[in-house]
């Protein structure tokens, strides 16, 4: 959304919207996929968005939280949220039922550089939750699959059992516009996927490093090691684009809390690429 | 800019004539220091104070304050009214100005937040000159002077004072309260003498910022984080006293009956252990040391990349609120020390 639109929308941009959640889905014990609609037209109509943004999330009596838009920018009037029951914001989210209210601030943050990345190769890496922002960016390209060239998704989470839309991913396994390929730590008896660190998915992938955007989102522990994989396979510095999790209280670059190097994750990311991450300290 | 010239005796004139219009504060004496409070009699202001513990951002974000009120029933909110009315602060140092300058670049930037700018736009600025006290160096970063940002600016020639008006309000309000004259060859000389003797008064030795930012990032993993991080007690005095920190929280206080209640917004401090701290308990500056650096670090460079200041305007205030003995004159001398003479 362009700052004059949101500026006439949001005269108080800490004042959150009403959205009704439309659907709530277990995806697993402890993440839950909300569906929300902003009930107000003209804000409902003024909200666009770009993968990798976030919203904050009020539960009024509770507090905010920030949460990562999971679902395409070109699926208009609905948002989708995948939330961790991890805090006291996200476990009174997780206590609503389809129907109910909460508040909506947003969206806020810097995205993925989509129009760059058309024409191009795309690799995404996710561990665990860190599926979430990219899966905006995943959806958004699956619906203009035409501007793309190869894309790859390698998926890694501890165990079968906590993988992301696993449903929905079991299926493109077999699809042939996307390379996916699904790995966990610890496997179970029905497991028949890779077993191990997505790392170790990089031998077996074949890049074109001069034609190559790299996506990457995960635990804090996890950027170092794809990076490297990604760098052994020459992908240029400002090509690999990370997104991170920090506190973003305030979404608008005034609490101060998501400070990242000498930048702030609300307004200056959560998405940097690589070169940009390099020099924000102590940031990977 | 404009000139005039005011005698002294007629400051008072000019609270009294204020006070019909605005809520005056300014500092006054207390116990043997000085806080910015409310002025009822003009003989309760101290323009000879030399600091005050807290400085004037209480005024325009206060500590605890009500952004919005909502309701339980329909989750929604109530009213998120602004409100400010209209206020006079006297006496404001030039470091406290540049000060609140510099918080208009975060407040009044790509978002605006109404709260900060409604009490910024109702309030009226009135400076004072100084004298440097021990733990002063605004001279450091230039922020000994100022040239916008207040409204009145009164530069003390003894008897009398330099008027400079910045603004028309300021300009229309000492017209129409105090009586003042033309500017003389005498009173220009006068001030410019006296600004002379202000900027040789300095005590200690000037502070080296040579590269300063440059150098945090090359002495990021330097072992004087550590001992500062040892001696720290993360209380956060510093950035409560600073008047150029503006981090806040924001938390949801329910009324005791449960059906509504209100979205509080309070100071916070990057030096409180769980500042940084994401849900799921994974903390990016867990130790005090990270967090020692990340105050300078930001102050000296983050906000310099985007603002081209630095954040702080050396007024010394978090010298002396600082239990462990941390100043940031120390810790600059403490990156400059080691390099070749």
């Amino acid at each position: 959304m362009s700052t004059d639109a949101y500026r006439s929308l949001h005269a108080n941009p800490y004042r959150p919207w009403p959205a009704r959640i439309t659907s709530i889905r277990d995806l697993t014990e402890k993440e839950k996929l909300f569906e929300l609609r902003l009930i107000d037209e003209d804000v409902r109509d003024a909200f666009h968005f770009a993968a990798g943004q976030f919203v904050e999330v009020s539960v009024f009596g509770v507090g905010e939280a920030p949460i990562s838009i999971s679902s395409a920018p070109s699926k208009g009037g609905f948002i989708e949220l995948c939330v961790r029951n991890a805090g006291d914001v996200t476990g009174a989210l997780h206590a609503k039922q389809c129907g109910d209210i909460i508040g909506l601030r947003g969206p806020f943050g810097r995205g993925f550089p989509f129009e760059q990345m058309k024409g191009h190769d795309v690799l995404l890496v996710a561990g665990g939750l860190g599926i979430a922002p990219l899966k905006s960016l995943i959806n958004h390209i699956h619906d203009e699959r035409y501007d793309f060239g190869n894309v790859t998704i390698l998926l890694g989470a501890r165990n079968p059992d906590e993988i992301l839309f696993r449903a929905q991913f079991d299926m493109w396994k077999h699809r042939d516009d996307f390379n996916l390929v699904m790995t966990v730590d610890v496997p179970d008896d029905s497991w028949d996927g890779e077993v191990g660190l997505v790392t170790r998915l990089f031998d077996q992938l074949e890049i074109d490093p001069d034609n190559t955007f790299g996506a990457i989102c995960g635990p804090p522990v996890m950027y170092r090691y794809v990076i490297d994989e990604m760098r052994k396979k020459r992908m240029d510095v400002d090509r690999i684009y990370v997104s991170f999790e920090r506190r973003m209280k305030c979404g608008i670059g005034m609490c101060g809390h998501c400070g990242v190097g000498h930048q702030y994750a609300c307004i200056d990311g959560p998405v940097f690429n690589y070169w940009e991450a390099m020099n924000l300290q102590e940031a990977i | 800019m404009f000139f005039r010239v005011m005698d002294k005796s007629r400051l008072p004139d000019l609270v009294r004539g204020l006070s019909a219009s605005y809520e005056v504060v300014g500092p006054i004496a207390k116990g043997d220091t000085f806080v910015f409070a409310q002025i009822d009699d003009p003989r309760e202001l101290r323009l000879d104070y030399t600091t005050t513990i807290l400085p004037p951002k209480k005024y325009f974000v206060p500590p605890a304050e009500e952004l919005m009120r909502f309701g339980m029933a329909a989750n929604e909110v109530i009213s998120d009214e602004v409100r400010a009315h209209p206020r006079v602060i006297f006496g404001l140092h030039p470091c406290d100005i540049n000060a609140l300058m510099l918080m208009d670049n975060v407040f009044l930037g790509e978002y605006e937040d109404p709260y900060y700018k409604a009490r910024r736009e109702s309030t009226l600025i009135v400076g004072v000159n100084c004298t440097p006290e021990a733990e002063c160096f605004c001279n450091a970063w230039g922020t000994d002077e100022v040239h916008r940002g207040f409204d009145i600016f009164l530069s003390d020639l003894g008897d009398r004072y330099f008027v400079s008006l910045c603004s028309v309000k300021g300009a229309d309000l000492l017209d129409r309260y105090v009586e003042t004259r033309q500017v003389t060859a005498d009173d220009t000389a006068e001030f410019q003498r006296v600004t002379r003797h202000f900027k040789q008064s300095f005590v200690g030795e000037a502070v080296d910022t040579a590269q300063l930012p440059l150098l945090l990032d090359a002495k990021f993993n330097d072992p004087v984080w550590d001992e500062l991080g040892e001696a720290c007690l993360s209380c956060g005095a510093c950035s409560m006293v600073c008047p150029t920190c503006y981090c806040f929280d924001v938390k949801d206080r329910l009324d005791a009956d449960g059906q509504a209640g209100s979205r509080v917004r309070t100071w916070d401090s990057c030096q409180f252990s769980h500042f940084a701290e994401v849900a799921h308990g994974h903390n990016f500056r867990a130790t005090s040391s990270s967090r020692v650096k990340y105050r300078y670090y930001h102050k000296q460079w983050g906000y310099l990349s985007k603002f081209e200041r630095v954040l702080c305007v050396g007024c010394g205030r978090c010298e002396r609120a600082c239990k462990a003995g941390i100043s940031p004159r120390g810790v600059i001398e403490a990156l400059q020390a080691g390099g070749a003479s």
